[in-house]
């Protein structure tokens, strides 16, 4: 009887003990076989790169950006006007359309003739296009001038526009990369002048849409693209 | 043989046990190679289930196992049940050789044996209905499988009481003096002395101190096992990735938990949205860990209507709601709190609605209207998605950082207190960091004989 008990139990006490001892070398295996091979792991994050970023896009983008300062290390911010004809070896027109497939993430803020000063209306649009940062890596601010008035005159109010933009993105947002991300270009009226094409674009000013009126602004846009 | 519906009740219902334990024992233990597995989550023994179930949620949760410090996962619950069913088809199949079934004593230990179980299956239950507001069908089978035991344990008991009050008057006769009553149907030698102990003297207390002991060999012997063979997952510790540049430049960390003295900091990837990260935070709570972590957040809402990282919105209004608590500024814990329980309702009407969100947001906040949608919030909140992108985050969510070194996508369930227990004690002793994964090395290739 007390062999019948011990087979009995040592039948019964194998079937926890011998079905986890299997249960865990299995594991263990595929542990080990899991620990051998790469994992296949999350995606990491990024910032965006966009479908209109190609290869050409991001080749100019690159020379304006490292001659305004932005990549590369140099110190300097803004671009002359001669600067930004140089780095981007193409025309104004040219110049213009690789900013066309950002319309919706951009805007064009007007001035008043003569005025580097942002309204209410200005405000709302930059904070509005600024917020919507999403994973944009670069935020352009180009400004220009109508044809009134002299060259140098046109050259210095389109600074003022863009610093005027910058002033208050850096009292606004308290962005510590802001002088990493945004480029400023100011063309004045010598290159690259807007196009009444732009009217379409979001704008500041709700007023008829003329190219002299057009010009009297900063462009600014957030570029999705890696580089 | 008499039938013996009570104790053939006891086997059945062991049996049972038996087999739906180990079938969830069986479950658990697969998990220790750090994959997904399908678990098996019906009332049909083998039948498989995908994804999110009750036997998913009941497993992952802490109550699933016990020593989870001392062992990754800990040792699973389920292991002990199908220990203690076997232990009872054991001592089912002893009374019902030996005749003790008649034995008060005996039966009496029987019953005693099955309480536990049936104690265990109960105080389970409660914790599935209130902790973990589901059930899990191959859980329920078992508590089912232990009231079959415990009902046939006590029948069977009541009924040898009272066959041992029938027998007493003629026990007591006088003729028979001390000696027990031999009463029985024996037909031979042997016979007649089984019938002697079944309905003679009462089982002596060594026979029961013996069962007792078998019982504590059935659960002790498995559960010593699994904690010897169990696999080694400290060495995964510090091997999955670290955070570059902890440092907040942006101000986006919020504050969710001080830890007392000492507390290790941490850095916690979280969408508020997000399933996975409410679960993770009821067994952080669950652990009683959460306390020696000086804990902060980060949110990463898994929702493209601001997160390019997505292609689409995984968790609707998960924006929205993480701009609620960047604005909340000392408050955000409580409103982390209010969008882990009422997550599945906006995710839900946001699905339908994209409005939604904000509207149930600002109706339950009314201070954060103004802030929630502002360009403020879209900029801080798109600031932490920066942040995220700054430190080669992976993009899910939750994620843990024990000072810059990421507890393991694999350890954030089963494995969450050995891991962090462990990784915390690497970091008081300051030896935490990340460290490369070693790999076994490369197995011999087959010789092609002898030379």
């Amino acid at each position: 009887m007390i062999a019948i008990r011990f087979a009995i139990v040592a039948a019964l006490l194998a079937v926890p003990t011998a079905l986890t001892a299997a249960w865990i070398r299995s594991a263990d295996t595929r542990l080990a076989e899991m620990s051998a091979a790469p994992a296949e792991l999350a995606p990491v994050a990024s910032v965006a790169d966009v479908a209109y970023c190609s290869p050409d896009l991001k080749r100019i983008l690159r020379r304006v950006l490292m001659s305004c300062g932005l990549v590369g290390g140099n110190a300097a911010r803004g671009c002359q006007p001669v600067q930004a004809r140089n780095v981007a070896t193409m025309t104004g027109h040219d110049f213009n359309a690789l900013f066309k497939p950002m319309k919706d993430r951009g805007g064009i803020v007007q001035f008043d003739q003569d005025k580097a000063d942002l309204d209410a209306g200005d405000l709302t649009m930059v904070d509005k296009v600024f917020a919507d940062q999403r994973g944009a890596s670069w935020f352009f601010v180009v400004a220009r001038a109508s044809p009134e008035g002299s060259a140098e005159h046109n050259r210095e109010l389109s600074k003022q526009r863009a610093e005027a933009v910058m002033t208050h993105l850096r009292q606004q947002f308290k962005d510590p990369d802001l002088d990493k991300e945004v480029g400023m270009l100011w063309l004045g009226e010598e290159y690259a002048q807007l196009e009444t094409e732009f009217c379409a674009w979001n704008r500041s000013s709700s007023a008829a849409c003329t190219a002299d009126q057009l010009n009297r602004s900063a462009f600014v846009a957030w570029i999705d693209c890696q580089l | 043989m008499r039938r013996q519906p009570w104790l053939l009740a006891v086997l059945l219902g062991a049996a049972g046990g038996v087999v739906f334990a180990a079938i969830s024992t069986y479950d658990f233990v697969q998990h220790l190679d750090r994959q997904v597995h399908n678990l098996h989550c019906s009332f049909i023994p083998g039948v498989s289930h995908a994804g999110e179930s009750g036997c998913q949620v009941a497993m992952m949760s802490p109550y699933s196992s016990v020593l989870r410090s001392a062992v990754w996962g800990g040792v699973p619950i389920s292991l002990a049940a199908m220990s203690v069913f076997a232990f009872l088809v054991f001592y089912a199949l002893d009374l019902l050789v030996t005749r003790r079934k008649d034995d008060p004593r005996a039966t009496g230990f029987l019953a005693l044996a099955t309480v536990l179980p049936a104690a265990t299956s109960l105080v389970m239950l409660v914790i599935s209905l209130s902790k973990l507001g589901t059930t899990c069908k191959l859980c329920v089978c078992i508590y089912l499988a232990s009231a079959v035991c415990l009902v046939g344990a006590l029948g069977l008991w009541r009924s040898a009481v009272r066959g041992r009050r029938g027998e007493e008057p003629y026990a007591r006769r006088p003729d028979h003096g001390a000696e027990p009553a031999f009463v029985g149907r024996a037909k031979s030698s042997s016979g007649a002395r089984l019938v002697a102990v079944a309905s003679g003297p009462a089982t002596p207390m060594a026979f029961l101190v013996a069962a007792f002991v078998v019982g504590v060999a059935f659960v002790g012997a498995p559960v010593a096992l699994y904690l010897a063979l169990a696999p080694d997952h400290a060495r995964f510790i510090g091997t999955c990735e670290g955070l570059p540049h902890p440092d907040d430049s942006y101000g986006v960390m919020l504050r969710v938990e001080r830890g007392g003295a000492g507390g290790a900091p941490a850095i916690e990837v979280l969408d508020p949205l997000c399933p996975a990260c409410r679960a993770f935070e009821q067994r952080l709570a669950a652990s009683g860990l959460a306390g020696r972590i000086d804990r902060k957040a980060v949110l990463f809402p898994l929702d493209s209507t601001c997160n390019w990282m997505v292609t689409e919105a995984t968790h609707p209004g998960a924006c929205t709601v993480s701009e609620a608590v960047l604005c909340a500024g000392d408050k955000a814990p409580e409103v982390i709190a209010w969008a882990f329980a009422v997550q599945d309702r906006i995710r839900s009407e946001t699905r339908a609605d994209p409005a939604a969100a904000a509207r149930i947001v600002k109706q339950r906040f009314p201070e954060l209207a103004a802030c929630v949608g502002s360009p403020e919030a879209r900029s801080r909140l798109n600031k932490s998605l920066r942040w995220i992108v700054a430190n080669n985050i992976r993009v899910l969510t939750p994620q843990l950082f024990i000072d810059k070194v990421k507890l393991c996508d694999e350890d954030v369930d089963l494995g969450l207190e050995y891991t962090l227990s462990n990784m915390l004690e690497r970091h008081a002793r300051g030896k935490l960091a990340t460290v490369p994964l070693e790999r076994p090395a490369p197995r011999p290739a087959a010789s092609g004989g002898a030379k």
